[in-house]
């Protein structure tokens, strides 16, 4: 900056707007969205290797189940026939009309930034941008050509090196608040969901509960987290499925699993909104504390004896609500005028 | 003129003992460093050619890039229309300063204060009485055809009978070194940015030499820019608050939107951060609606309000309009300056000056000529092939021939244009644009410049001293804008005259 | 003869509108030919109307609904006094060189020159020659029959052309309604140097033809050095007199439209326009 003095009497304004604010979270939820993604994707290609011998039928439920804990089954079916290792790769990676996709996230998440890139370091623009370049110029084939596994560390590892990025250069402002507060919902979401896909590939065989298939299937829930070292730490033992379970919900120190993320999510809640008092004003922040207050007070057998299927479509729903709430709240506008068309009007 | 530049371009070339060498060829031209002849250095760029002569070339370049590297990691840049990648550039920036003595600015300072000062009182008088119409100083037909006359704001008084803001003057000199007026801009006239940090640069580059020329600041700029827009503000409250309104990132001027926004420590908002309500505007923070008092913006009138202009604008704000009609925000610059920065009524800006003050233009204009009349259309049509003729209403270098240096069916197209619509062109004669020791090509090399000063109308004018200095890159070339080819240079205005 | 008038707008919208910004132009213009007596603008949902008046003296008034809501009416009340037809005086005649050289003609360029709606083109110029080929003798006189030719070649047809028909067009297909036969009109006597304004407003209709069947109505006025502007309508052939109300005058349809605004949320699903003339005697004409 020129040696140029603000004029005394008109200090830096504070007010952060509301634009900018939802640009910062959404550009962080993109993000991590992607990364999930890429590893729910990167290890179930790698399991699918790992057991050569399924058989079709098999392979099928595989491949479904995880389309379905995605939420898009019906977009995949209008546009693929069948699930198989090459259309869901495909279709979670670089299919556009999949708003989901790697692809399609990372470059919401450029988008968002560019919106904003005069109030983000360059470093965190410049890693969107270059890792939008790359996936532009990769393709399905290219990728098996490659092997999966270069790809999918280079999104792991350019949105490792964005969050990183940004808790060094970025300022501990409300635009924080807003960025963390994002990251943790859409980690939050995308754990009950990588747990959901196990409860999807169980359901139907009961039978198969703790066979070899299981386990691995286990191990690869714990490696879709990157929690199995981590769980593996913890438990000395072999993988157990309610202890895996437990573990990415329970876990007070592990930063992926549902009560890590949940204590982040109440406490930027708290501060963006400003909820200082001891009984909170929005609903985001009792449906926050009391989501807290489930996982810091419920036991695995308690959620195995609801059904682990529903406690997780539940926390789903509450994040998306607590998410909802809060963009409204600092939106200072009817939710859907952005999305909304501007019309005219004339008399002729 | 080409023909000289290209001939000379073959020449074998010297060996290079220091930047400025003896086969500095400043030409037909008028040299802004050396006396005519190219051998005697004008007083006041002999402290500069000392330090040059005992510069070494290597070090020279070492600051250049170290220069051009700050320039890029900060995003000092402009995006390039017309460009599939909507690509961001650097602007290149020249180490060689312009120069000007103080005396010499003193004269342009006052020319400047008298012709803005002269172009608010001539918009004033159009969107009220048309007191100068009705004496036909200006055919009316002229005024009512023009593109940017608001007709919508008839009668409206702007706060503090200030139209025009802040301005952005383009100045050339002649082959005797007479300043000339080039062009107004009186909407949103870019750049600003450019001159502040270009000084930036300059200051690290060449930080001793500052303080032995005694070169004036051109910092105060931003505060300059503040003061104006708070003169604005209505009696709301004792701190309004001001916000820059920018299209967006993808406007070419974004670099300098947020960059001003900076320096004011004000907020720089998108139509969609504001909101009309009770015919005044907020805007919507976390926190809730903020009322704004001022906007500075740099959207053109078309965009602003959709109610009012383009229906079809997303980038503007419904209502705006209304709310600056009910006097409960300011708008810099304001609405329907375009029709006095239109290049048909430039030449009538000395009799405008005339009417209203009374005075002689303290600047002169380039000769033109309006296509619009007959007698002028004729002569245009007949030697085009010897004018540069200019659509009214484009800038940006775009929609413009230079008949010496186009091929013969470039300007038979003009000819057909202007035939067509001649309220739509006007012609001027060439000007041999002044040059500057320029570095080109591992040397110093004339490129021809101009100037634009940049001129502030708060609760006095005032002109920033300085200024950016544009410049042809091209060899031979005359059209200094950034989309095509051009360059910038640091503009000192020196206390005294060395 | 005293005209109340009311004309009432309603736009019904699919779903909730908000957000609503608007210009309207509905107030009837004083002149030499009427006087409005009283104007009444009520709006609903409820809002506070501000005015201001434009370049071409027409009374705007502009207001804003944040609120949602899903219906907007718009509804004007005017009551006009227009001069008897006895006590108009008649239109001079002056030649078209004559016309060329007032010295007020130069304020009226933009009145001779291409607009939106009216781009002057060969074919207009071109058809105006053909309608005055039996010769020019005086302005008014060229002006009439520059109208009564369209009412002779073209059909009144409604729904043929839209909103964004110009006069170009309309020309081309030589039918349409009122807007269109204006537009037109302006377009021959622009191609002759004639300065001509568009005018929107009611015609107090009391004998219904079959072509008569509007109360919103169009037409144009040219200026007549020593008279002023001079109005004729081309879709009934005729001057305009004392059933005619002007509501707002400009360059083309783009100037005086009556409605006009922007607004946030769900499509227009209708928009229903109902103007009622009256003479205060008690005849009543419902279009």
């Amino acid at each position: 900056m020129p040696a140029t003095k603000l004029p005394p009497s008109r200090p830096q304004t504070n007010v952060m707007l509301s634009r900018v604010a939802h640009s910062l979270y959404w550009m962080s939820r993109y993000i991590e969205r992607a990364e999930n993604i890429a590893r729910l994707l990167e290890v179930n290609l790698q399991l699918l290797l790992d057991f050569q011998g399924l058989d079709e039928a098999h392979r099928k439920e595989h491949w479904d189940s995880i389309i379905l804990s995605t939420g898009e089954e019906k977009l995949f079916e209008e546009h693929y026939k069948i699930a198989d290792s090459r259309t869901v790769t495909e279709f979670l990676a670089f299919d556009l009309r999949n708003p989901g996709s790697i692809l399609a996230c990372v470059f919401s998440a450029r988008e968002n930034a560019r919106m904003i890139r005069d109030q983000i370091s360059a470093e965190m623009w410049e890693t969107l941008n270059e890792l939008h370049l790359y996936l532009k110029s990769q393709n399905t084939t290219d990728v098996w050509a490659a092997g999966p596994h270069e790809f999918f560390s280079r999104i792991k590892q350019a949105s490792h090196l964005f969050q990183g990025l940004t808790g060094a250069t970025y300022s501990r402002s409300e635009g924080w608040e807003f960025i963390e507060f994002g990251k943790y919902l859409e980690r939050a979401d995308k754990t009950t969901r990588i747990l959901d896909v196990k409860y999807h590939i169980l359901l139907p065989n009961a039978s198969d509960v703790g066979g070899a298939v299981d386990t691995a299937q286990w191990q690869a829930v714990l490696r879709s987290a990157s929690a199995l070292e981590a769980y593996r730490r913890a438990h000395v033992s072999a993988i157990l499925p309610w202890k895996a379970a437990e573990f990415l919900i329970f876990s007070d120190s592990f930063p992926r699993s549902l009560h890590y993320c949940v204590v982040q999510i109440e406490e930027f809640l708290r501060r963006i909104l400003g909820e200082t008092a001891a009984r909170p004003k929005s609903d985001a922040a009792r449906a926050a504390r009391r989501l807290l207050a489930d996982l810091q007070s419920l036991t695995i057998t308690d959620v195995i004896d609801e059904g682990l299927h529903e406690f997780l479509q539940e926390i789903q729903t509450t994040l998306d609500k607590i998410g909802d709430e809060v963009v409204q709240i600092t939106m200072f506008y009817p939710a859907e005028s952005s999305t909304e068309e501007q019309q005219q009007q004339q008399q002729q | 003129m080409a023909k000289d530049l290209l001939s000379r371009s073959e020449q074998p070339k010297p060996i290079i003992v220091s930047l400025i060498s003896s086969t500095y060829d400043a030409g037909a031209f008028f040299d802004e460093m050396f006396e005519p002849g190219g051998k005697t250095v004008r007083p006041h760029y002999r402290r500069l050619a000392e330090r040059l002569t005992t510069l070494p070339e290597a070090d020279f370049n070492h600051r250049r890039a170290a220069v051009d590297l700050a320039f890029l990691r900060r995003g000092v840049t402009f995006t390039v229309y017309n460009d599939s990648e909507g690509t961001e550039r650097i602007f290149p920036f020249d180490l060689i300063p312009r120069i000007i003595p103080g005396k010499e600015w003193a004269k342009l300072e006052a020319g400047l204060i008298q012709r803005i000062t002269a172009l608010n009182l001539f918009l004033h008088d159009l969107y009220h009485e048309q007191k100068i119409l009705k004496d036909k100083i200006i055919p009316a037909a002229l005024i009512l055809g023009a593109k940017h006359f608001r007709r919508e704001f008839m009668n409206f008084n702007v706060p503090r009978d200030i139209y025009v803001h802040i301005c952005g003057t383009d100045l050339i000199r002649d082959h005797a070194g007479n300043y000339l007026v080039l062009e107004d801009n009186l909407r949103c006239p870019s750049g600003a940015s450019y001159m502040l940090e270009n000084r930036v640069a300059m200051r690290r580059a060449f930080p001793n030499l500052f303080a032995s020329y005694g070169v004036r600041p051109v910092e105060t700029y931003g505060e300059s820019l503040l003061k104006s827009l708070l003169h604005l503000a209505p009696d709301r409250t004792e701190k309004p608050n001001v916000v820059l309104l920018t299209p967006g990132v993808y406007n070419s001027a974004y670099f300098e939107h947020t960059f001003l926004a900076r320096q004011m420590g004000i907020p720089i908002v998108e139509g969609r951060d504001l909101v009309v309500q009770g015919k005044k505007v907020f805007m919507r923070t976390t926190a809730g609606l903020v009322q704004v008092d001022v906007i500075y913006r740099r959207i053109d009138d078309d965009f602003l309000d959709p109610t009012v202009f383009r229906p079809d604008s997303m980038l503007g704000v419904p209502g705006l309009v209304g709310a600056y009609r009910a006097g409960h925000v300011a708008l810099a610059n304001s609405i329907g300056t375009g029709v006095a920065d239109d290049k048909v009524i430039y030449a009538f800006v000395p009799k405008i000056i005339k009417y209203y003050l009374g005075e002689e233009p303290l600047l002169a204009n380039v000769n033109t000529y309006l296509a619009s009349e007959a007698l002028d259309r004729k002569f245009i049509l007949e030697n085009i092939a010897k004018l540069v003729v200019k659509s009214a209403n484009e800038a940006g270098g775009y929609g413009m021939l230079i008949g010496p240096a186009s091929t013969k069916a470039e300007c038979e197209s003009f000819r057909t244009q202007v035939a067509a619509n001649p309220r739509n062109f006007i012609a001027q004669d060439p000007i041999a644009l002044s040059r500057s020791p320029t570095y080109c090509d591992g040397e110093l090399q004339g490129r021809h410049i101009d100037l634009r000063p940049y001129i502030l109308y708060g609760k006095k004018v005032t002109v920033t001293p300085g200024g950016l200095t544009r410049v042809a890159l091209r060899k031979g070339s005359l059209v200094v804008n950034s989309s095509q080819g051009g360059g910038s240079k640091d503009t000192w205005v020196l206390q005294g005259d060395e | 003869m005293q005209l109340r008038i009311n004309h009432r707008t309603t736009f019904t919208y699919a779903g909730k509108a908000h957000d609503s910004f608007n210009e309207v132009r509905l107030r009837p213009i004083d002149d030499a030919f009427q006087k409005c007596l009283s104007f009444d603008l009520r709006l609903d949902p409820v809002a506070a109307p501000q005015e201001y008046s434009d370049f071409y003296g027409n009374t705007i008034h502009y207001f804003d609904i944040a609120d949602g809501h899903t219906k907007l009416t718009v509804e004007a009340l005017s009551l006009i006094e227009t001069t008897p037809n006895d006590d108009r005086p008649p239109v001079p005649s002056v030649s078209s060189s004559d016309l060329e050289r007032s010295a007020e003609r130069e304020m009226f360029a933009e009145f001779y020159t291409s607009s939106h709606y009216v781009p002057l083109e060969v074919e207009l110029w071109r058809e105006a020659q053909d309608a005055l080929v039996e010769g020019r003798a005086d302005v008014w006189n060229e002006v009439c029959r520059l109208g009564r030719h369209i009412y002779r070649t073209f059909a009144y047809k409604p729904k043929t052309t839209g909103v964004n028909t110009r006069a170009n067009d309309a020309l081309k297909l030589r039918m349409g309604v009122c807007q269109d036969f204006a537009h037109v009109h302006l377009g021959l006597c622009r191609s002759l140097g004639i300065p001509a304004r568009y005018v929107s407003g009611y015609f107090f209709n009391t004998t219904r033809r079959p072509r008569e069947i509007e109360a919103s109505h169009a037409w144009i006025e040219a200026y007549v050095p020593g008279f002023g502007w001079a109005a004729f309508d081309a879709t009934h052939d005729r001057p305009a007199d004392d059933r005619y109300v002007k509501v707002a005058v400009g360059r083309d349809y783009a100037d005086i439209r009556p409605i006009n605004g922007t607004y946030r949320g769900a499509p227009t699903r209708s928009l229903k326009v109902d103007v009622k003339v009256r003479e205060t005697n008690g005849r009543l004409v419902h279009a």
